[in-house]
């Protein structure tokens, strides 16, 4: 008999409906991946597994009994425990108290849960230290630490939201070892991914999601990977070209080098050249620690690593949101560093930030505003606003862009994240001067359409002669985009790779801090 | 002479200090857990009246402690309602709360006692203690206290245990913090937050019930005079520890009594100005050490799930 069994369920969120008569069984001790892209529903499914959502429709049975969790704790109650993407994990208290959280009787007593991570740490080698505090911890160690706090109850289910996006390879394979053991010991597993290669490596069987639909369950001894690529984006894979090569990664193989006729420009002289850059956290935690990098005209470097290493405050150095302790930030002879985000755009430099909702767009303005957010004067008659001549040109930005909105007057929010996307791209790429741009995760979140275009702007930026500084947590997006790959790790620059030479090992190699391979 | 006036200033020191000491251990607790109650002051001086008039009407001032709690607890649990489940703005609501604290209390107390009245209302007695009577200096102000002086002290002995070591406490802490985190390792941050209000009423009632029949032994129109503000900033001051908010709560006690001793040693200093020194001070203490110490990262920001 199957521990869980889902059918008819329906999750509607306002008018979208996120998940459309979902039916499912999922067998005692085995690794069930769900496939999907982007928005096709597979975190849904398991928010509603682990009662962080209820279903609009349709029913669950767990060992046969009825199943519907008003709340985590019910569902944790019923042996139910579950791995968010985001981790849960209260930040300034240590490994032990973590885990005592919600399961402790009265009176802490840190001594058993001690003992119990020791059963733990001999039974599945999950070994971390009680002690140390969370937000000291790396991101491998905190997920290690949230798959010690869901088998400390026995679970009977295990689910696992997109667990690998934030690991580095070496930690991808360990989680996966973690999860056969799982499933070796009579537990089920539900993992989400949209990697296929992780799927071939732990799969039992694969359930494909598109758009809130289950496309088909397949076990996975003989599948065919390239049907199941087929059914997670619906089309050939083909057409969506070297993303997908990209993105399926099928046995962790460098994928082929985008064929692109004109090729890179040879890179010119220096656009963009830092000089031991120096960051200190407001805590005083050195997060950049003297990180040299020059990015030359019609160059795209990629800068890959485990998140946490310092390219997230990169970025907001490189726009203007966080001051430098030290060093040289130097673009087309201006000097930048610590300067406001007014005088580096005034420097020539466009920026894509990491964080879209809070720092690129402003969500309840209309797109046209958007569009022009930094360019209010230029619309402006005596000090009143032209609203007519700004939505013409608006029109014909998003025309140029594929921008597709109903109208430049609806607001950014009701954009998918792609459109909003190609938005701040539009704006920031019609910067006039423009010499450099500078892409953090610019495809964080997007689905594969609106990346090959996020992609294609990169590259033809490029081609008219911008340097680019592409920042991204997706090693096969560096290998398909970039000219040029620098690796951080711990706020430095520790190796280099020119295009031709990237091998994901080497690059994994020295994201997890081994030197030059 | 000297010393005389010594103890004298130090005992009043420590009585000026018992109210915010209850006051701001129990806020502590509450914005651990991420619930800031602006409604302290109203807390407090609704207990103040409260307790005065139930023990004026009985004869014991333990019921009149009683009843003050008791009241303060319904502030709090209406201020629980708003600030949780309802998910107001917490600042509004305090705000709200201390202008109608003020407002009923001395309506009820013009009504009830008259304009004027200055008489006694039944209060606790000072504790003698000779075993402390004896620790040269602070001996005899320390030994000459009433029994909710000394409750005061022990408040904060129980509230760091409970911090400290107590699933509750724990649960307070992750809920204040990361109440998405707490809420996903099966914490109800919603009963978790209102047990910490609650708990704030609690100590809020016995500070602001301390003032009339421990203390003053009458009612006077907003007799807290703020002490539930001070209460707040102590716990900023403390940086949400519950040590360090007992050492601020003292220091402004302290501060309020240098009103009594400047004149008794003749010093030309304005009175008005002594009487403003512990706002001034508090206005310091904001100020110098509100972007330095760290607040807990969910407070005044209400909780609400989603994926």
């Amino acid at each position: 008999m199957a521990l869980l069994e889902l059918s008819g369920l329906t999750k509607r969120f306002g008018a979208f409906t996120a998940l459309d008569d979902i039916s499912l069984l999922i067998e005692r001790g085995e690794v069930h991946c769900l496939l999907g892209e982007n928005g096709a529903g597979k975190s849904t499914l398991c928010n509603l597994v682990f009662g962080v959502h209820r279903p609009d429709a349709g029913t669950m049975t767990l060992g046969g009994e009825p199943f519907d969790p008003r709340g985590p704790a019910e569902a944790l109650q019923r042996g139910v425990v579950m791995v968010h993407q985001h981790f849960s994990l209260v930040p300034n208290m240590s490994v032990a108290e973590n885990l005592m959280l919600g399961r402790a009787s009265a009176v802490l007593k840190p001594q058993d849960i001690i003992v119990r991570m020791e059963q733990l740490a001999a039974e599945y080698g999950l070994e971390i230290d009680p002690e140390a505090r969370i937000d000291e911890l790396s991101v491998g160690e905190r997920q290690r630490v949230e798959i010690i706090k869901c088998l400390l109850g026995d679970p009977q289910l295990l689910v696992l939201d997109e667990p690998t996006a934030v690991l580095q390879p070496g930690e991808i394979d360990a989680l996966l070892a973690i999860c056969r053991q799982v499933a070796l010991r009579g537990k089920s597993v539900i993992l989400v991914t949209h990697k296929l290669g992780e799927i071939s490596r732990v799969a039992d069987r694969t359930t494909v999601l598109r758009q809130g639909r289950i496309i088909e369950t397949v076990t996975m001894e003989g599948a065919d990977i390239r049907s199941l690529v087929r059914s997670m984006v619906g089309r050939d894979v083909q057409s969506a070209g070297s993303v997908l090569a990209a993105a399926v990664d099928i046995e962790g193989k460098t994928p082929a080098k985008p064929s692109d006729a004109a090729g890179p420009v040879s890179p010119g002289e220096a656009v963009l050249q830092i000089s031991d850059l120096v960051y200190r956290d407001p805590h005083g935690v050195p997060r950049l620690d003297g990180l040299s990098l020059t990015v030359g005209t019609g160059e795209i470097v990629g800068i890959a690593g485990v998140e946490g290493n310092g390219q997230t405050e990169l970025g907001l150095i490189l726009a203007g949101l966080a001051a430098p302790s030290a060093g040289a930030i130097v673009v087309g002879g201006t000097q930048v560093g610590g300067c406001t985000p007014q005088e580096i755009t005034d420097a020539g430099v466009g920026i894509v930030p990491e964080d879209r909702h809070a720092v690129a767009c402003i969500k309840e303005l209309s797109v046209a505003e958007n569009l022009f957010l930094g360019a209010i004067g230029k619309f402006s008659r005596f000090g009143l606003l032209d609203k007519s001549a700004r939505r013409k040109a608006a029109e014909a930005m998003m025309r140029d862009f594929d921008v597709r909105a109903s109208s430049p007057d609806v607001s950014m929010a009701s954009l998918s994240g792609g459109n909003q996307q190609k938005a701040v791209l539009a704006r920031e790429l019609s910067l006039d001067p423009l010499v450099f741009l500078l892409a953090a995760q610019p495809t964080r979140g997007l689905d594969v359409g609106a990346i090959e275009a996020v992609y294609n702007r990169i590259r033809a930026a490029r081609d008219d002669g911008l340097g680019v500084l592409l920042i991204s947590s997706e090693l096969e997006e560096l290998m398909a985009v970039s000219d040029r790959i620098a690796v951080i790790y711990r706020g430095k620059l520790v190796g280099e790779l020119a295009a031709g030479a990237f091998s994901r090992e080497a690059i994994g190699a020295m994201m997890s801090g081994h030197a030059h391979v | 002479m000297i010393d005389e006036q010594m103890a004298v200033f130090i005992g009043s020191g420590l009585r000026l200090a018992v109210p915010i000491i209850f006051a701001a251990t129990g806020e502590m607790l509450s914005e651990r857990a991420g619930v800031l109650n602006l409604s302290l002051d109203g807390m407090m001086l609704m207990s103040a009246f409260t307790a005065a008039l139930a023990s004026w009407a009985t004869g014991s001032p333990l019921l009149g402690v009683a009843a003050g709690v008791l009241v303060a607890m319904a502030v709090a649990a209406v201020q629980a309602v708003l600030s949780v489940t309802l998910r107001a703005n917490q600042l509004v609501v305090g705000i709200g709360f201390n202008i109608l604290a003020l407002g009923s209390t001395t309506f009820l107390y013009r009504e009830i006692f008259g304009p004027l009245s200055r008489d006694p209302i039944p209060g606790f007695a000072q504790l003698n203690l000779p075993w402390l009577a004896h620790i040269p200096v602070i001996g005899p102000a320390l030994a000459n206290q009433t029994g909710l002086a000394y409750v005061s002290i022990l408040m904060v002995v129980v509230t760091w245990l409970i911090l400290k070591y107590t699933s509750f406490g724990l649960a307070v802490r992750a809920v204040g913090e990361d109440p998405r985190a707490a809420d996903k390792a099966g914490i109800s941050v919603a009963k978790t937050r209102y047990l910490g209000v609650l708990y704030a009423g609690i100590l809020a009632g016995l500070g602001g019930a301390f003032m009339s029949v421990a203390d003053s032994n009458t009612f006077t129109e907003n007799m807290t005079k703020g002490a539930g503000y001070l209460a707040i900033t102590a716990v900023i001051f403390g940086g949400w520890n519950p040590w360090y908010t007992l050492a601020a709560c003292l220091l402004f006690g302290f501060a309020t009594a240098l009103q009594f001793l400047v004149p008794a040693l003749q010093l030309d200093v304005p009175v008005a100005l002594l009487l403003l020194l512990p706002y001034l001070l508090a206005l310091v203490a904001i100020a110098g050490f509100v972007g330095k110490s760290r607040q807990p990262s969910a407070l005044t920001i209400p909780f609400e799930r989603g994926g």
